[in-house]
């Protein structure tokens, strides 16, 4: 057997995770079945810890008491090493449980304890033992008002808050405001150069070189110290599962075993203080060095960086030397893929929504790609990456491939296989505009070339920055909304919770840009736009900036700041500013449906002539009730609609994101760095949704707003119909370079689209195509079985699915019942 | 038809990114009007050389809330659209001047005109937009029908067009067309797709209203004037299903055309388009035929494509083989 598998080795299409045994290796299967056996859950012990070390310290500097708390814990959490597994390392003692961590959010928490158990969750379902609901009740009552969410929030006024989720939605600061930061990628290279004992020796000189005399130093000498301490409990961690090691070894009865179990015991007594030697002492420090990140705080989206570029030359080394062989780093990188499937956090049940079912969510790693010359930098552990992905098919870790002009072919033909198998993983960075989009807002040359992406698509220069990249979503439909309604909301009425301090007293949620009754010309609404959207930025510019120093004064992280340029280098900690680029990235969500709002009004009120903005506002306001010729127009082709490649509503999309990016980009950010703006949902659409009442491109109320850089979906019906080559033209026309935080396209295709070497290549050939349009970011859903059949029962929402019928493709809502159940049975063996 | 501005066809769809119509990506311009009338057709819209409206009574919202329809419709007083509980259920074809007014006003898409009059230059816009992708993927322009050659003149300046802005061009034909008329296009032509749906003109006739002898002549006309040729044969239950025809077949491309065939694709019938033509007032030509089980189907067809093979015919089920040109 090879593991290492041809490159154009064809997984079958469609056929996503429904297979058993999907590794060559049988203990990888056997570790993916005993993954299976457990639910998701929540464990005290590192809040208990950090608990009784705060009450311990109370009256230390805050940096050196967060240092002495994560001490704490990685010298006492319990630790445990999995049968079967070659790389040991954990956030809590049972697999996919969440540790808690009360230092940034408890409220919420005590809250879902008493009255909405997470048990009873209709999805992202935890179960908790007895013993750590009573923990967690009992330390809770220590942490109210000392949170970073107590903190955040007192410090906001209402005018502040009243665009957050607390007020009408306009913006949403959730995951930062109630969690850690995270987004970031740590300095893997620096770490594997130097080791641990060498970050020490570092740190060592650092603080000996301090001036004790100055005040600025004193604070450095607090960091220094506090970096010692997690170094020290860091190195004392990791040599803990040196010893577990040696304990199991000599009570284990298989020899295989008993020598795994010693080779682990070695790895790790090596890796705690030195530099690693081989591919598998590098992969052991690179997980555990993780995970400290992840229990220092529970940011999520901690990067895994390019994983090709960083473990190539171990890999070299140990296949020259023959002290390894191909399928056993293979079988290394599958059982590492199974490591980053258990991490869990536990988020509110609000958050939930946002991030429905991604247990630790952003565990992104890169592959392929240029180097910081500019030359291609695919190697044989890009191509075994996706092998392994197709060996493993979970949703860990989030895989990225980016991809240039000079991708060599083979590694498109390898990637494209694994994107059939559908997945949805891994998804495509196009280098050929993240690279200038990562220039743009300051990074060296070289930085950009290095990127990463971070989390879902976020750009940044691996191991130097601090990007806050999911800072907050900034709902854009909302904007457009207010700037036509005179800065109310559509529907304003008793029935609104802030209606005592806002309508009822003459006043409104925004700024008063006029209203779509009055407008006299079309300018007029793309300046009332404009202006709201400079109302709304400058609010959320303050409520980012007020997060980031509630941040900086609770939670700085010394560990993180090890492995952060420059923080050592400057003795600041990363919270604070140490790195070497700091940004913020609030992402704008709704693109499609401002594009296809304005193009609406555009058209049938300043053009055709055929309704008048009095009437549309009417429409919306009575929810399309009574309107329905009206709602079924704006619903269909008649309509100048975005992403058709039609360049009436393209423009207009182009307007929305660039306003939007005018009023956020480059404006300073509290970590002494800046503003830089997205322009993707992730699956907040759905909640920035819930927020508003009827709209003007053929929303009803609390529908979705049209998700990342997509057009639009109603309930009425999809608003393109032109097919994925139309898209590509569409989306291409924005300006992406400018949306320095990154965008998501979402395609979706049905498995017989892409059949065959001709579905194959004419895949490649539409994202070639799109990429050198300047597109950014693609990802894919190869449409299963289960989708058609819900495409059956709701075929407006799937409008512009592309099927395979017969001779040609067609969309699968106009064919008929029973050619729907032919396509339906006939995924298998479809060769037509 | 000539306008101010050239040539213009009747076009009753373009759709891009089609990908089983000749190699690579490719847009398709479906011409409107044909002379077959092929029993299992799946674009009845296809068939009439001018433009057609189309009703489709379940995406209508109602004669009460909406009823714009009745008020454009010049005609209306004789009662031209059927209603039938609240809802737009018909178009009574003997008095319709196919104004087309009814589906302009229709905001619903209830009523649907099928055929456009376009200009070659209309038509191009929307090829050359994704000229990058043809580039990308080997691709080009593909004219089908209908019948390609009932507007002759029009795709002939189309093809022009095209030749003159370096796309790749493939003709979807029945190829029952008088011969001059292909020799004055294939110039501008680079892969033929045509069928050869009976190799019996008897039968023939009986499943599409012509006999073959034209068809199978200008087969071998393409042949000689050395185009690149894909034949399909649309395997259709109860009509060209036997093994006899298709060895006939594979005897008529081996011996007459010197197997100079690029490729020979047998495709799967399948009951399609019954909507269509309910949509548009006519009867399902094959109403009664119980379609046999998938499986068992394409089983036979990789049957059939085996026997092809024996003859040494480039025979492959279905479209997504690479085609080799
Ligand atoms: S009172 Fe009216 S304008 Fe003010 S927040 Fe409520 S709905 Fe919006
Ligand atoms: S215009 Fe369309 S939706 Fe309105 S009544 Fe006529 S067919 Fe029905």
């Amino acid at each position: 057997m090879s593991a290492v598998e041809p490159y154009d080795k064809d997984w079958g299409v469609g056929v996503s995770g429904m297979v058993d045994n999907p590794s060559p290796f049988p203990r990888i299967n056997n570790m993916l079945k005993w993954l299976d056996g457990f639910t998701a859950g929540v464990d005290h012990e590192r809040a208990c810890l950090v608990t009784e070390v705060y009450q311990k310290f109370s009256g230390k500097p805050q940096i050196v008491k967060c240092a002495e708390a994560l001490s704490h814990v990685l010298r006492n959490i319990t630790l445990q090493i999995q049968p079967n597994e070659l790389i040991v390392g954990g956030l809590a003692a049972q697999p996919k449980s969440a540790p808690v961590f009360p230092e940034f959010s408890i409220t919420w928490m005590l809250d879902e304890i008493k009255n909405n158990p997470w048990k009873n969750r209709t999805h992202d379902v935890h179960i908790m033992s007895e013993e750590t609901e009573k923990n967690i009740l009992e330390l809770g009552e220590y942490w109210v008002g000392k949170t970073v969410e107590d903190l955040i929030k007192s410090t906001s006024t209402d005018e502040e808050a009243k665009g957050t989720s607390a007020g009408k939605g306009v913006f949403f600061l959730d995951l930062y405001t109630t969690g850690g930061i995270g987004h970031v990628c740590a300095n893997y290279e620096k770490l594997f150069k130097l080791g641990f004992g060498g970050l020490k020796k570092k740190v060592e000189e650092k603080l000996a070189s301090v001036d004790r005399s100055l005040p600025e130093d004193i604070k450095k000498r607090n960091f220094y110290q506090a970096q010692l301490i997690v170094l020290d409990a860091s190195i004392k961690y990791i040599k803990r599962y040196a010893l577990l090691a040696q304990e199991m070894a000599a009570k284990e009865q298989d020899k295989v075993r008993k020598n795994e179990l010693l080779q682990i015991a070695d790895n790790c007594a090596w890796v705690s203080e030195n530099p690693p030697r081989t591919f598998w002492e590098a992969i052991q420090l690179y997980n555990i060095a993780t995970n400290i990140i992840l229990l220092e705080s529970n940011g999520h989206s901690i990067t895994y960086g390019r994983f090709d570029q960083l473990f190539y030359p171990f890999y070299k080394n140990d296949i020259d030397n023959k002290t390894t062989t191909r399928e056993f780093v293979q079988e290394l990188i599958e059982n590492f893929f199974i490591k980053i499937h258990q991490l869990n956090k536990i988020r509110d049940v609000g958050n939930t929504i946002i991030a429905t079912g991604v247990r630790m969510g952003g565990t992104a790693l890169d592959v392929g790609g240029v180097d910081k010359y500019g030359r291609d930098a695919t190697n044989d552990l890009s191509y075994m990456v996706l092998d392994a992905h197709a060996h493993t098919r979970i949703p860990n870790p989030w895989m990225a491939a980016r991809v240039h002009a000079n991708t060599p072919p083979e590694f498109k033909i390898k990637l494209f296989n694994v994107i059939r198998i559908g997945t949805g993983e891994p998804k495509i960075l196009n280098d050929e505009v993240y690279i200038p989009a990562a220039m743009n807002y300051g990074r060296s040359l070289e930085d950009a070339r290095d990127y990463v992406g971070v989390g879902c698509v976020e750009p940044d220069a691996a191991g130097k920055e601090y990007g806050w990249h999911d800072a907050a979503y900034f709902n854009m439909a909302k904007v457009l909304e207010l700037a036509i309604n005179d800065g109310r909301c559509v529907g304003c009425a008793a029935n609104c919770p802030r209606w005592e301090i806002c309508g009822s007293v003459g006043k409104r949620l925004g700024a008063q840009t006029g209203s779509l009754a009055d407008f006299k010309s079309f300018d007029e609404v793309l300046d009332a736009y404009d202006k709201q959207m400079e109302y709304w930025c400058d609010r959320l510019v303050s409520c980012i900036n007020i997060m980031d120093i509630s941040h900086q004064q609770l939670k700085p992280l010394p560990y993180l700041s090890l492995l952060i340029d420059d923080c050592i280098e400057k003795g600041v900690d990363v919270s604070a500013g140490g790195a070497k680029y700091n940004f913020s990235g609030p992402q704008g969500v709704g693109t499609g449906s401002v594009a296809d709002g304005l193009a609406t009004i555009k058209q049938l009120v300043f053009e055709d002539k055929k309704v008048t903005g009095a009437e549309l506002l009417k429409a919306v306001n009575d929810n399309w009730e009574g309107h329905e010729p009206l709602y079924a127009l704006v619903n269909s082709d008649k309509i100048h609609h975005y992403g058709n490649d039609d360049n009436y509503a393209d423009e207009l999309a182009s307007f929305a994101l660039s306003t939007y990016c005018k009023h956020v980009e480059k404006r300073p950010n509290a970590r002494g760095g800046m503003f830089m703006p997205g322009v993707y949902s992730v699956s907040i659409n759905v909640l920035c949704g819930l927020f508003q009442n009827a709209s003007i491109e053929g929303r009803k109320s609390y529908e979705p707003i049209s998700d990342c850089l997509g057009p639009v979906h109603t309930y009425a019906g999809s608003h393109d119909i032109s097919g994925p080559t139309a898209i590509a033209n569409s989306v291409s026309k924005l300006d992406l370079v400018r949306v320095g935080n990154g965008t998501i396209l979402n395609w979706k295709f049905t498995p017989t689209c892409l059949t065959g070497e001709t579905g194959r290549d004419n895949l490649i050939s539409v994202i070639d195509g799109f990429f050198e349009k300047k597109g950014m970011q693609s990802q894919f859903n190869v449409v299963s079985r289960k989708t058609l059949l819900a495409a059956q029962a709701n075929p407006e929402k799937y409008k512009g699915l592309l099927v395979r019928v017969a001779g040609y493709s067609a969309y699968f809502v106009e064919l008929s019942k029973e050619l729907q159940d032919d396509l339906i049975g006939r995924t298998e063996l479809s060769f037509d | 038809m000539k306008s101010d501005f050239g040539i213009e066809g009747i076009v009753f769809n373009i759709q891009r990114y089609t990908i089983h119509d000749g190699p690579g990506i490719r847009t398709e311009v479906f011409l409107k009007g044909c002379p077959l009338r092929c029993k299992w057709c799946s674009n009845p819209e296809s068939m009439k050389t001018g433009p057609e409206v189309g009703v489709y009574a379940d995406r209508c919202i109602g004669v009460d809330k909406c009823g714009y329809c009745l008020s454009a419709c010049p005609q209306s007083q004789d009662r031209v659209i059927f209603t039938a509980d609240n809802k737009v259920t018909g178009i009574d074809r003997e008095k319709c001047t196919n104004c087309n007014k009814c589906a302009e006003s229709c905001p619903a898409n209830a009523l649907m005109t099928w055929g456009n009059k376009m200009t070659v230059t209309e038509v191009m816009k929307v090829i050359l937009a994704d000229r990058e992708f043809y580039r990308k993927s080997g691709g080009g322009v593909t004219l089908s029908g209908g019948e390609v050659f009932l507007q002759w003149e029009f795709a002939f300046e189309l093809l022009k067009e095209c030749k003159e802005n370096y796309l790749h061009t493939c003709v979807e034909s029945a190829l029952h067309v008088r011969t001059d008329i292909l020799e004055k296009i294939y110039p501008y032509v680079d892969l033929v797709l045509t069928d050869i749906k009976h190799m019996n003109s008897t039968k023939h006739m009986e499943f599409t209203g012509v006999g073959n002898e034209l068809i199978l002549q200008n087969i071998k006309k393409t042949v000689e004037m050395n185009k690149p040729l894909v034949i399909r044969i649309p395997v259709v239950p109860e009509h060209n299903n036997c093994e006899e025809n298709i060895r006939t077949t594979a005897e008529f491309i081996v011996n007459e055309l010197h197997n100079r065939v690029n490729q020979v694709q047998l495709l799967p019938y399948r009951q399609l388009g019954t909507e269509k033509y309910s949509s548009l007032g006519i009867e399902y030509p094959m109403d009664d035929f119980k379609p046999v089980k998938r499986i068992v189907w394409e089983q036979n067809i990789i049957h059939l494509v085996k026997v092809m093979k024996s003859y040494g015919v480039p025979a492959v089920a279905g479209t997504t083989s690479k085609i080799n040109l």
